[in-house]
């Protein structure tokens, strides 16, 4: 399980590679929150890299949004695509978390509240 | 810390007199399998998806509520689901709601009142120890801020909001207007963990078969 991030506009973009399951999901805790170290904006999430997600996947998914948002910050996930995609829709994530189809859209959302 | 059992527990008793209230016996089955399983997944031991309940660490977490359910697990020949494991653990919930008990009570938290009924049947009340009752406060506080705000949940609230709704506890704690302004709320939350929507999945299919039966004509 990989997190790459790279800040584009005012947004901190985090690209997540790999499975999210019960074996990377503190890994991906940590690795995100390492990454979150010294910036104060808002935060795009791209899961478009990651195959499968578990509960314990989307339990820490959910912990870094609720971090962020009581921090104030924006948090937006993109990138849903296939069995990812219909676990977030079935578990309701998709109406707790902001959800963009890409990147893209993920920023012009941004941009649009800012 | 209490366990999600604990809480669960607390939860199902009055406040006063300790003496429990009225939960279906299959609401609270599964709602005490449900927070075994979703205990051990907080602790790493167990993960699920929509298709399967698999664990990741064997490794016992020295509980004597969730120890045993962790080594049945690990011994299962074949992979199950979410639903099978919560049907399997409620088998044992009349053990499990006994030793929360008396763990509760070991640890100051309630204390154990033995009644006599005419004389010959007995009962048990479980009323809050000294200062026990801020435990359940505590668990019920953390529910109503979750209910009327737009906070995100922590994945322990999402658990224990969903077990409560379960057993029908929201009913006790709301008046009607509240608890219809907050229905979907509670059930936005409750779906986002998969065992506890799995648990109400399971209740709801016990109804359906109560139902049928009740409603099946007599030949």
């Amino acid at each position: 399980m990989k997190v790459e991030t790279q800040k584009i506009e005012n947004a901190l973009v985090a690209a997540v590679s790999g499975r999210l399951d019960g074996a990377s999901a503190s890994d991906f805790e940590e690795k995100f929150s390492g990454a979150l170290v010294g910036h104060g904006g808002s935060v795009v999430c791209d899961l478009g890299a990651v195959p499968y997600i578990s509960s314990a996947g989307l339990r820490a998914v959910l912990v870094i949004a609720k971090r962020l948002s009581q921090a104030d910050r924006s948090f937006l996930v993109c990138g849903l695509s296939g069995p990812v995609a219909e676990v977030f829709r079935l578990s309701g994530f998709d109406r707790i978390i902001l959800t963009h189809e890409d990147r893209e859209a993920a920023l012009a959302a941004l941009r649009l509240s800012e | 810390m209490l366990t999600l059992v604990e809480e669960i527990i607390l939860l199902t008793l009055e406040d006063k007199s300790g003496k429990f209230i009225h939960v279906p016996e299959h609401c609270i089955r599964y709602a005490l399998s449900g927070a075994v399983l979703m205990e051990l997944a907080f602790l790493g031991r167990i993960d699920t998806d929509p298709k399967r309940l698999f664990v990741t660490d064997r490794e016992p977490v020295d509980d004597d509520l969730l120890d045993p359910v962790l080594g049945r697990i690990c011994g299962s020949k074949e992979q199950h689901d979410c639903s099978y494991w919560i049907v399997e653990v409620g088998r044992d919930a009349k053990d499990i709601r006994e030793r929360a008990l008396e763990r509760l009570c070991d640890n100051g938290i309630l204390n154990v009142h033995e009644d006599l009924f005419l004389w010959v049947f007995r009962s048990r009340r479980y009323p809050s120890a000294r200062d026990g009752s801020s435990e359940r406060k505590e668990v019920k506080l953390r529910m109503m801020s979750l209910l009327f705000s737009d906070e995100i949940p922590a994945p322990r609230d999402i658990a224990i909001m969903g077990l409560a709704d379960t057993c029908g506890i929201f009913a006790r704690l709301l008046a009607r207007p509240e608890r219809e302004r907050a229905r979907a709320r509670i059930d936005a939350i409750r779906k986002l963990e998969l065992i506890a929507r799995t648990v109400n999945g399971s209740v709801f299919d016990i109804e359906i078969e109560l139902a049928r039966a009740m409603t099946m004509r007599p030949y």
